[in-house]
Parts: C-alpha cells; structure tokens; sequence
C-alpha cells in the first residue's frame, strides 16, 4: 500500500463510471411544506476526472454530495458507485462501501482535536486490523503528498486553516479510494490557500487516478475543474 | 476489531484527560462518602446500641450509603452525556468514513469506564487515609474501622464503574448508530 498506487479500491468494471445518478429527487417535508432539494437529477463521473457541482447556497450540490457517499438517500432515482446500485444495499454495506471507495472531505475540515495530523490520517483505518507500523506510513507519505511532512505530531488547533484542510485531504486518502467527495473544501479558506487546495485535488486527479466530486461557489475553484455542472434550484442546469 | 475500539478509546481517554478532570471529581466525592459512611458504620451501630437505637441508627446509614452511592450513578450518567455531546461530530466523522460502530461504541465506552475508576479509586483512597487520620487522631467519637472503610473501598469503586458502564451503553449506542449527516451537523 503506497501513495504512488493508483486508485484501485472498487474501480467501476470495464471503465464504466465511478459515480452513476440516474433520475434522483431529494424532498423534504417542512411543516405542510414539500422542499424539492433535488429535481430529477442525473449525473455521470468517470475515472480520474475532477467535477465540481456549481451553484448559489439552497441549489441541491451537498445534497447531491451526500445522497453520493450515502449519506442521505434519494427519495426517488438511483445512484451507483463503482457500477453498484446503492438503492439495493443497507445502511451498513453502504458504510462498508464508503469505507473501502470513498474519501470525504468537509468544508469546516472536521479533523479531531486531540488527534495529531498524521493520527488524523490514520483514522478511518484505525479500527481495522492493518500493521500499525504500515498504515503510520501511509499516513505520513500522504502528509508528504499534501506538503505537510513537517507537520505530522501538530494537533489540529496549531495548524493553519489551510494545514487542516490539507490534513483531511490526506484523510480522504487513506484507503485508497476511488472516489473524493469534496464538500466546499475551500469555503473557510483565503484565495491563496484554497488555490493550493484546489491544486491538491487536482494533482489527486492527475496523479493517482482518482475521482473527485467537489460542490463550490466559487468560480476560480471550477475553472481548475475538469467538468462543471451547474446546479440551481435543485436541478442541474448545465454542463 | 473491539481492541482497536479499546485502542483508540485509550488514545483518546489520555489525551482528553483534562476535560475528564471534573466528572472524576464529582465521582470522587460520591466515593469519599461512601468510604466514609462504611468506615464509621460500625462504630456508629456500636454507640446506637448503647443508646438503644441500634435498628433505626443502621437503617439511616443504609439510607444514606444508598444515596450516596445513586448521586454517583447520576454524576457517572450525566459525564456520559456531556462526553456523547462533545464528541457528536468525531462519530459523524467516523460514520461518514465508515467506520463500524461496535468497535466505535467499545472507544467510546473507555471514557466514561476509566474516569469511574479512576475518580472513585481517588476519592476512596482519600478518604480511607482521612478516615485512618482521624481514628489514629481519635478526633471521631465513633471508631473507623479498616475492614468497613476497605468494603467501603471496592464497593464505591465496583458500583461506579458498572453504573458508568451500564448507564453509558444505551446513549453510546444511540450516538454511534445515529445518522452520520445528523452528527455532522450537530453543532
């Protein structure tokens, strides 16, 4: 297991898409209210391509995201990750699935304070069997990966804002996913450290082979994208 | 996969020891009165008797240890819930990367367990040395005798210890099967 693998983990069967939304609408029930958080939605992200879902606050992207990685459900329509139909599947083989091919990345970073940046890394494999002394290597090459190699013992409340995001790009990383959900990563971020951010995912993209999803509103983060697909009330308008 | 839960419930438990300091302080002073009370109870049944008032004197002890022992309980329940709360978004984090939850209800559990332990073992010491001070002291009119304070002992350790590990499993597992996107967003 070397940061140079390509993404391997769950890649999608004779190079059919990584991520397949096919017809999905998301509602919410709000008081007598029906909220349509999704209309009809159908998306398409092949392998090592690095989409970002565009749109103003309320226009469905991290419903979108999430209704991806299974954190949500559709109310009506199908997803499919690496060619597996997640409208078949329970709560806890979606979580297995999201544990072997899918990699999240939160706008606020979500690292966990006590946690030194390469512990951080090593989270979501640290409840797993693997050879302690492997994974802690791992952890630390992706730490190189991002630009953060001097940084492994710092908790997250010693590292800049840009620091953390980077350490929870590694994070997304560490089981070698095919797929990074990325959920406005640079919102909390200045223009010079999201570009940095953003040259990160890319190089994810370019170097490892791995998809990623990002929703953003910010039109210098999907200029770097390799497809835009912009959203607004609910519905992809355009790509 | 449990010992990795217990692994990282450790890891966590050192490093969060600060904010476990005032939850192990309100169990200890549960502990230091249990102590107290089994350690004097003899001598106090033994004055009752000669005042005549044996039986009603022993059943107000048995209250009173009774109590003290379910003000700990509360104390060693509420520290839980203020834990759970605390860490809401780490399980959000850990659900979203989809780790499973029996070894994550295990790291949780740790906690709770160890500042039990480790505030009932200190206030039951302390106050097995105050109760030896003032019996060497005879500052008591009533004597403390060594095997009460050490039945006091384990009895104020043992019963917080299972108490925070029993009251702790229902709102652990609660938390842990919550739906990732609910913890995240929790503040």
């Amino acid at each position: 297991m070397t940061v140079t693998e390509p993404a391997s983990e769950g890649v999608a069967p004779s190079g059919g898409p990584v991520v397949k939304v096919t017809d999905a609408w998301k509602l919410h029930k709000l008081g007598d209210e029906i909220v349509r958080a999704l209309v009809n939605v159908s998306l398409e992200v092949h392998q090592g391509e690095f989409v970002c879902l565009m749109g103003p606050s309320g226009s469905g992207k991290t419903t979108l995201l999430n209704i991806i990685g299974g954190l949500d459900r559709p109310t009506k329509g199908t997803v499919e990750i690496v060619g597996r139909d997640t409208s078949r599947i329970t709560e806890s083989q979606f979580a297995a699935l999201r544990h072997d091919t899918i990699g999240y990345i939160f706008q606020s970073y979500n690292l966990i304070p006590f946690l030194s940046a390469v512990e951080n890394v090593e989270l979501p494999l640290m409840f797993e069997p693997y050879d302690r002394k492997a994974l802690r290597q791992r952890a630390v090459d992706l730490l190189n990966l991002v630009g953060l190699g001097h940084r492994l013992d710092h908790q997250p409340a010693k590292m800049s804002g840009g620091e953390q995001q980077r350490t929870a790009i590694a994070r997304s990383l560490i089981s070698n996913p095919a797929l990074v959900l990325a959920d406005e990563p640079t919102a909390n971020l200045d223009h010079r450290t999201g570009e940095i951010v953003v040259e990160t995912l890319k190089d994810l993209c370019s170097k490892l082979g791995v998809t990623v999803v990002a929703s953003t509103h910010d039109p210098a983060v999907a200029d770097q994208a390799s497809r835009v697909a912009r959203m607004k009330d609910g519905q992809i308008q355009a790509e | 996969m449990l010992k990795y839960g217990l692994m990282y419930g450790l890891l966590s438990a050192r490093r969060r020891a600060r904010e476990m300091l005032l939850p192990a302080i309100t169990i200890a002073t549960g502990a230091f009165l249990v102590v107290i009370v089994f350690g004097m109870q003899a001598g106090i049944k033994q004055q009752a008797a000669s005042l005549g008032h044996a039986g009603e004197i022993g059943h107000a002890i048995v209250l009173i240890s009774v109590t003290v022992l379910l003000v700990g309980v509360v104390e060693a329940a509420v520290a839980t819930t203020r834990t759970i709360a605390h860490r809401t978004r780490e399980l959000g984090v850990l659900g979203a990367t989809g780790v499973r939850s029996r070894p994550v209800l295990v790291a949780l559990l740790v906690e709770p367990v160890v500042t039990a332990f480790f505030g009932a073992l200190g206030g039951a010491v302390l106050a097995a040395v105050v109760g030896a001070v003032l019996g060497a002291a005879n500052a008591v009119s009533s004597s403390v005798s060594a095997s009460g304070t050490v039945t006091g002992l384990v009895i104020a350790v043992a019963v917080s210890v299972v108490a925070a590990a029993i009251t702790s499993v229902v709102p652990i597992w609660r938390a842990v099967n919550r739906p990732p996107i609910k913890s995240l967003s929790a503040s």
